[in-house]
């Protein structure tokens, strides 16, 4: 089994695979960005039409979501990032998986549950702090007890599950596609010489596919999810 | 400075540090991504939003206003049409006005020009009559002068004196 290359920095442990991983990921999405951007026009050109269907497609999530339109404003922008950073970060570990020795240095970040627990920590963060904002703290309390007192203690374990759901769904979906990946590449493959060589190819070829689906997919359900959870400290139940 | 490397034996290390690496990547990112990407392109989208508004609020006025002119220019065409017809039917009724005036006028003038000649006629058969008789008086006491002059012995002279004297007497 490969290993995280974990190391130690102010008290701090630090795993290089997701730190590369994720820095090389907004690299990309940065250079993509100010790519697509460059001559922005009042007559949208090719480039501008990709960027503006993206943020067309993070704008509709966040607006079916959440009704609050001054919360709309501010959560766009958080949308179009998030969404694209998980996107890239669940895409980069179908293609490329680098290895030295037994510890792992390019993987898909979000095939590790501490990328997606952060993840999912910043949204609820920000959930919280909107919530906050907009009820004020006894108003946002008050909520937990809505619509009856007694539910008080279940809406306080919600999230914690919303949190755990949020998380490992995604951890799980990314992890469980790497792991067949590898599978059908390092076991299945050489098993029995070249012809299973051959044949593991469109298997893996095909499972690379429905991983991208995948990745997509799940992409696109934590930002919805994300953007429902926020919907849901700011509006009034 | 504590950098210290460990080769994780066993994998049982919660990498915290990452969440935080995580959170500071993911903020650049974002701050750029607004800055280079999403702050322009929405801004954009925006103004499109409210050129679109805007356009569809000037096309609305215009078709409006061309409607009002529309209506306007139908009504005075309506009106003038009418104002033609009016204009005509004017004409024809004074038209028929006058010429049934002057119909009368011609009738008049026949009637007195006939009236007229009738009048002259008779005048002129009364004067022709007049000289006539005159005339024939004239004649006959010409002839009768001449007759007298030559055929009339003293005898008949007598008797004519006789005959006037016994017509006075009478």
């Amino acid at each position: 089994m490969e290993q995280p290359f974990v190391f130690n920095f102010l008290g701090l442990n630090f795993d290089l695979a997701g730190m590369i991983g994720s820095t090389l990921m907004a690299a990309v999405i940065l250079f993509v960005c100010i790519w697509l951007s460059r001559k922005v026009e009042m007559k949208p050109n090719k480039k501008q039409n990709v960027l503006e269907y993206l943020l067309d497609f993070t704008d509709n999530i966040v607006k079916d979501n959440v009704s609050d339109p001054d919360a709309q404003k501010h959560l766009s922008l958080y949308a179009f990032v998030l969404f694209l950073f998980i996107w890239f970060m669940n895409q980069l570990g179908l293609f490329m998986e680098i290895k030295v020795g037994d510890f792992m240095f390019v993987k898909s970040p979000t095939a590790d549950p501490v990328t997606t627990m952060s993840f999912a920590m910043m949204t609820l963060l920000l959930s919280f702090t909107f919530g906050i904002q907009k009820f004020g703290t006894g108003g946002y309390w008050r909520n937990y007890a809505e619509p009856v007192s007694f539910l008080f203690p279940i809406n306080m374990i919600e999230e914690v599950t919303n949190f755990l759901t949020l998380s490992l769904r995604l951890y799980g979906n990314i992890y469980a596609g790497e792991v067949l990946l590898t599978l059908i590449g390092n076991r299945l493959a050489p098993s029995f010489g070249i012809t299973t060589m051959v044949l593991a190819a469109p298997l893996a070829m095909i499972w690379q596919g429905f991983s991208v689906f995948i990745g997509s997919i799940q992409a696109y359900v934590f930002v919805t999810l994300s953007m429902v959870y926020v919907g849901k400290k700011v509006t009034k139940e | 400075m504590t950098f210290q490397t460990l080769f994780a034996a066993s994998a049982n290390h919660i990498y915290i540090g990452n969440t935080l690496w995580y959170l500071i990547v993911f903020v650049i990112l974002l701050l750029l991504v607004k800055h280079y990407a999403w702050g322009p392109v929405s801004d954009m989208m925006e103004k499109r939003r409210q050129k679109v508004i805007n356009d569809l609020d000037v096309a609305a006025d215009n078709r409006k206003k061309a409607e009002v002119l529309a209506n306007e220019r139908e009504a005075a065409l309506k009106n003038s049409r009418q104002e033609a017809t009016q204009i005509i039917s004017e004409a024809k009724v004074s038209a028929q006005k006058t010429s049934s005036q002057i119909v009368a006028d011609a009738n008049k003038n026949a009637t007195s020009i006939h009236e007229k000649a009738k009048a002259d006629a008779a005048q002129a058969k009364a004067d022709a009559l007049d000289e006539a008789r005159s005339q024939v008086a004239d004649l006959s006491v010409a002839i009768a002068e001449k007759v007298i002059a030559k055929n009339l012995s003293a005898t008949d002279q007598k008797d004519l004196v006789d005959q006037f004297i016994k017509g006075l007497n009478k």
